[in-house]
């Protein structure tokens, strides 16, 4: 009698749970992707706010820009909810033709006056991404009169100072901040002439392929197709992104085919599903740089001898094929790879002969003792551990200064560091001077001046004639004339060696279930998944 | 003893102003703390906000929004007065009023632990006492072993494991998440608790779902309350069981399992139910690992992200809730004490 209730209850368990391998949902819905990523670092979807990638790569599917970056041929721009756009002579004014018969998941019409409204609102809140426009000279005191709409199908930009007009379209091709907003939805929310802000840090009012349904932060985001999208509905019916951290988890959801796509997989579970025929590993390579940077205002770093120093005794080639395989590739210059104004590799390699008797030559024989800051996750730890061994072997004794992101970049903003294994350097849009301006350019190196944006101030290195090569290539109009002065810049930097000392161009592997087909990651995370479909 | 009369002991008004001030003054001391703890941390909330690659003055602005130009003590003062007012302010995490995001993570959270809390009695208290009665015998050793166990194993290891062989291999777990997407947002959302709204929308495919994904992280997370229970219940049983009234009942010729659950067990009541709700209290507070390996949406993950951002107002409210918890799972305890030990009545 005991027995048979033992039994009776295994088996209503059984019953409630579906304990039966047959029964387990081991694939996703085909008209349904499943993506699994971390949205620790996703705190807003508000556009003028974005901070981070994966807004932009959430927003990219909500919203549609005016052009567009082409994913296979990044340096192509391609029209989006701009027909056609005109530079003018002195490329200080770019005409945009606009789509018509656009809607907006609210039904409303799209005119220009929600993309000048949209690109206004950005310089009028003043938040994370108002800095890309105020760089190239806009204010929220002349934007109203600079980017205008004069008809419904016409958006005029006016560029406030000599800028490459082709650096502006990029910013408006890759910058969650040219997300087009339906101003009149977002003006219904409004409260306290926030401009929406407020609504829109947990909604959306766009016309991109799909709709926002819901939005759990750091839990979930389900977003269904719009089928009124102007370039006609989307090939899944359905998206679903999943709030996940724990690498292994991705790995075997992935595996198990109840995921289609894992973003943010740590590179040992990368490098365990290239060895399954289950799943395809994309790479997709960013703007931003891995970097050792020295504070150049701190003794012994403002001898250029030292940084020298410091430049032959990092182990380029041993971190490149030990640490950064699925982070990066080697690049040791400030600017991304894939653009034509790079200059060839300087070649850089550990060279202990050579960084000891620099060292001898700027006072130091016998090194020094120094502290190398990193943050505490792969690959940053294991460069600062490669670091720490090389510089030990010319003498300089670092050791290593673990923490957060706050932590770590917060002695750097305040320039109180020493030694930093960092990342950053913009690059979205795909113009040299997006990495110059963020890593080597430095108006004003004061410590009052506070240009903690400036990655090139926090190092504390300052060159006038740098600074002048930057702006003037920034106002050149003449391609072969800007490419001489973007290898001057390389090669100032490369003579003075700078404090910011590039290791790596930074890659991000996206990992796809086989059955996953036309996803195409975009370099500025602005992915589309429009025409994204599954193995019939 | 009647309940009404155990409720109602003489100078009762008495206790209960003392204890309601000694309760506002823990929760006080235990807000100031926090504030001051959170205000001098290494961590800049301005930052999550703007982003690394903002300029001055959008960093400037953001910091006067937030009202961090204030001193410290007006800060605290204006928090306390919008807290008065039934204000928490917002999470920087989500842009949500803190207590909308704490009324969604929360009862994730509270489903998990209460799970676990009642395997952990299930499984814990029998094994206890089991060591107790097979004291020094292979029974014992067996038992001691698996709490050890319980006890020692990381628990980050155990759920990366649990969730390779049930999820991964045998397909029995659901997965990552309180539910399975299909159902995601379907179940109309009463109590908060996956399974008690499924239960009341009468949503059985649903309920089976939330079952699948609720069983394996709750089961590894009772692990450690098995063993803490365990090891309690031994140890109290053992020092009941070697008193001479159980020597007494036994020459009374009463059995051994009148004397073991009658006598001994009774007598340990109110120590368990201290353990109990200090394990379950501790549950409550979250499991972050689990939560990490399992994706589940709750309350450890909130407050942990909320602390790496710097962001105030999520952490003093998360702080609030585990102080009420303790507060509320010790006036708990203190009135079962009374129910169950007449000598605390006095």
């Amino acid at each position: 009698m005991k027995t048979l209730s033992t039994l009776r209850v295994g088996l209503l368990l059984c019953t409630l749970l579906g304990a039966t391998p047959t029964t387990v949902w081991a694939e996703t819905p085909r008209d349904q992707l499943i993506v699994g990523m971390s949205m620790v670092n996703l705190l807003s979807l508000d556009p003028a706010s974005a901070t981070g990638l994966e807004v932009a790569e959430v927003g990219a599917n909500l919203y549609d820009m005016l052009l567009e970056q082409d994913a296979e041929h990044p340096d192509t721009l391609v029209p989006a909810l701009a027909e056609s756009w005109t530079v003018s002579a002195d490329g200080r004014r770019l005409t945009f033709v606009l789509r018509e018969g656009v809607r907006f998941h609210s039904g409303n019409a799209f005119s220009a006056e929600d993309a000048a409204w949209s690109l206004q609102r950005v310089l009028k809140l003043n938040r994370a991404l108002a800095s890309t426009w105020k760089a190239y000279g806009f204010t929220a005191a002349n934007v109203d009169q600079l980017i205008r709409a004069p008809d419904a199908r016409t958006l005029v930009i006016e560029l406030p100072q000599p800028t490459d007009p082709l650096l502006v379209l990029n910013t408006l091709a890759t910058s969650p901040s040219a997300f087009i907003l339906d101003r009149r939805e977002v003006l219904a929310h409004q409260r306290d002439g926030d401009l929406g802000a407020g609504w829109l840090n947990t909604h959306a009012a766009g016309s991109g392929a799909f709709k926002l349904d819901v939005w759990r932060a750091n839990d979930v985001i389900l977003m269904n197709r719009f089928d009124g999208y102007w370039r006609g509905p989307a090939k899944l019916r359905r998206v679903v992104m999943r709030h996940m951290t724990e690498s292994q988890t991705l790995r075997l959801m992935v595996m198990r085919g109840d995921l289609d796509v894992a973003r943010g997989m740590a590179a040992s579970d990368i490098q365990a599903l290239t060895r399954t025929d289950d799943v395809a590993i994309e790479q997709v390579q960013r703007g931003t740089l891995y970097y050792v940077a020295v504070n150049a205002r701190k003794t012994p770093f403002a001898d250029i001898r030292v940084r020298q120093a410091i430049r032959a005794a990092i182990d380029y080639q041993g971190i490149d094929q030990v640490v950064m395989p699925h982070y990066g590739l080697l690049n040791q210059r400030p600017l991304q790879l894939g653009l034509k104004a790079l200059l060839p590799q300087p070649g850089y390699r550990l060279d202990i002969e050579q960084a000891r008797r620099l060292l001898a030559e700027a006072g130091y024989p016998q090194g020094f003792t120094t502290t190398i800051r990193s943050l505490a996750d792969p690959p940053f730890i294991n460069i600062a551990t490669n670091l720490q061994a090389t510089f030990a072997q010319v003498g300089i004794k670092a050791s290593i200064v673990t923490g957060t992101g706050n932590q770590v970049y917060g002695a750097m903003r305040d320039r109180t560091f020493e030694v930093i294994v960092g990342r950053g350097g913009g690059g979205a849009e795909r113009h040299p001077h997006s990495s110059l301006r963020a890593l080597v350019y430095n108006p004003d190196n004061r410590d009052e001046a506070r240009l903690t944006n400036f990655q090139g101030w926090r190092t504390g290195f300052h060159d006038a004639e740098i600074n002048e090569l930057i702006e003037q290539a920034e106002r050149e109009r003449d391609p072969e004339r800007q490419l001489a002065l973007y290898a001057r810049v390389q090669e100032r930097y490369d003579a003075l060696a700078g404090a910011m000392l590039p290791l790596s161009q930074m890659v991000d592997e996206i990992v796809l279930h086989r059955d996953v087909l036309a996803y195409q990651g975009h370099s500025a995370a602005t992915t589309r998944l429009r025409d994204v479909h599954k193995q019939p | 003893m009647s309940l009404l009369s155990a409720l109602a002991p003489q100078r009762y008004p008495v206790r209960m102003v003392r204890r309601g001030t000694s309760i506002l003054l823990t929760l006080f001391g235990l807000l100031l703390l926090t504030f001051f703890i959170g205000r001098v941390m290494p961590l800049d909330p301005v930052l999550a906000v703007v982003g690394p690659d903002a300029d001055a003055s959008t960093y400037q602005q953001v910091f006067r929004e937030m009202g961090l130009d204030q001193p410290l003590w007006r800060q605290f003062l204006w928090y306390l007065n919008d807290l008065l007012r039934g204000d928490f302010g917002a999470a920087l995490l989500t842009g949500n009023p803190v207590l909308t995001d704490i009324a969604r993570v929360f009862p994730a959270t509270l489903e998990l632990a209460t799970l676990a809390i009642v395997f952990g009695v299930i499984v814990g208290l029998p094994l206890g006492v089991f060591a107790a009665t097979h004291h020094g015998r292979l029974g014992d050793h067996l038992a001691r072993l698996l709490t050890l166990f319980g006890y020692s194993t990381p628990i980050f290891w155990l759920a990366m494991m649990a969730f390779l062989v049930f999820y991964a291999w045998l397909g029995w777990a659901g997965g990552v998440g309180r539910i399975g997407l299909a159902y995601d947002g379907l179940v109309p959302v009463r109590s908060g608790l996956l399974l008690v709204d499924t239960l009341l929308a009468q949503d059985w495919e649903a309920f089976r779902s939330a079952l699948r994904h609720i069983l394996l992280p709750a089961l590894i997370l009772s692990v450690n309350s098995v063993a803490y229970i365990g090891r309690m219940v031994r140890s109290f049983m053992l020092e009941q069981l070697s008193q001479e009234y159980i020597l007494t009942a036994k020459v009374k010729g009463l059995s051994w399992r009148q004397v073991v659950w009658g006598h001994a067990f009774r007598n340990i009541l109110v120590q368990l139910l201290t353990i109990v709700a200090l394990a379950y209290g501790s549950l409550l507070e979250g499991a972050v690992l689990i939560e990490t390996v399992f994706a589940w949406p709750g309350f450890g993950q909130y407050l942990t992200n909320s602390l790496l951002l710097g962001d105030m107002n999520a952490v003093m409210a998360c702080v609030l809730l585990i102080g009420l918890i303790f507060v509320g799972l010790n006036l708990l305890s203190d009135l079962l004490y009374t129910l169950f030990d007449p000598r605390t009545r006095a």
